[in-house]
């Protein structure tokens, strides 16, 4: 099962890594949360799959927001899914 | 693909805007224009966020000491010292000048921007040039567009160094040289991408500088100053007097030095 996950959360974590290392230099620094969005998606897709992951680390986006706190945010502490 | 699927509602809005202030439109300027104030306006849109993000910074500032405290105080482990950081940032309602979403939202602007331009709702007939030298339909490899990316070339360092203000010197070398990595690429886009671009680059440089106003010269050096001689910080919030009286301040600048001496 577990592998089963995996294998197309591979196709979410290499557009993690193409972001990482072309546009993902530009911002780099620039999230207030802890793990960064970036590293919070990784996490997520490892942990979770392609569409939890992906799901996951998009509500982070969006709460990495000018109008939110911030603050240390481990993706395997997500509430969304049990 | 699917993302650019998603992307056709903001893709019409844009080709929308573009033909209300283009030469058919309400507002009557060239395309090359159109294309330079429907920018303008994208940055109108973003102000209420640079002001946030200018208070922020301004905030952040303020409480640079305590933070400097902090960073010392969990430099071997890294992990620890961001969460303290967050902690800190939580305790004092301190909110993080940046943050990820406002970055990435540019990008649906700009691939959209892409979109439209590939098929320009322009009519036989139009005016499609810039200045009288390049035409926005054009790809920016032909005749006098390589000198125009330059132009972006430049604008993207001037911005990126407005950007990396608060950025550590590695990352500012790297701010530096990635828009020259990014030219190969760049030189395939159109001419009217490249207008949009470096308009909003200018823009960034524009509010750069008005910042720099807002935020008068003394506020530099006092960052500078304060955080290396933490007693006056720490008389004032007197939150953190344990490592206060270690540096004894005499001189912003020289403090400086001897906070390294003053760890131990």
């Amino acid at each position: 099962m577990r592998v089963a996950l995996r294998t197309p959360a591979y196709l979410g974590l290499g557009l993690v890594y193409l972001w990482r290392c072309t546009f993902g230099l530009l911002s780099h620094g620039s999230c207030k949360y802890y793990p960064t969005c970036s590293q919070y998606a990784l996490d997520a897709l490892r942990e979770y799959g392609l569409v939890r992951g992906s799901l996951l680390a998009g509500w982070r986006l969006l709460r990495c927001n000018p109008w939110s706190r911030g603050g240390v945010d481990y993706a395997h502490d997500q509430r969304l899914f049990r | 693909m699917i993302l650019f699927h998603i992307l056709t509602p903001l893709e019409n809005l844009l080709r929308d805007v573009l033909k209300w202030l283009g030469p058919h439109g309400t507002i009557g300027f060239t395309w090359a224009w159109s294309i330079v104030a429907l920018t303008v306006i994208v940055r109108l849109i973003l102000v209420p966020l640079t002001v946030r993000q200018i208070h922020s910074m301004q905030n952040l500032q303020r409480h640079a000491p305590q933070m400097k405290e902090i960073q010392k105080k969990y430099k071997a482990d890294k992990k620890r010292q961001q969460e303290e950081l967050m902690k800190f940032y939580r305790e004092n309602n301190i909110n993080p000048a940046s943050s990820c979403l406002p970055l990435l939202a540019q990008f649906p602007v700009f691939i959209s921007l892409y979109l439209v331009l590939k098929h320009f709702p322009h009519l036989p007939g139009d005016n499609l040039e810039w200045l009288g030298i390049w035409n926005i339909t054009d790809k920016a490899s032909a005749g006098w567009g390589p000198v125009l990316v330059a132009v972006y070339a430049l604008s993207q360092l001037a911005s990126s160094y407005f950007m990396s203000a608060t950025a550590e010197k590695s990352q500012r070398i790297m701010l530096l040289v990635l828009p020259i990595v990014f030219i190969p690429f760049i030189i395939n886009f159109k001419i009217g991408l490249i207008l949009y671009w470096m308009t909003t680059n200018l823009w960034t440089v524009g509010q750069g500088l008005v910042t720099r106003q807002l935020m008068p010269r003394p506020a530099a050096p006092e960052k500078r100053s304060s955080r290396t001689p933490p007693k006056e910080v720490a008389t004032a919030v007197a939150a953190e007097p344990a490592t206060a009286p270690a540096a004894k301040p005499s001189q912003p600048r020289k403090v400086k030095r001897k906070k390294g001496g003053a760890r131990r």
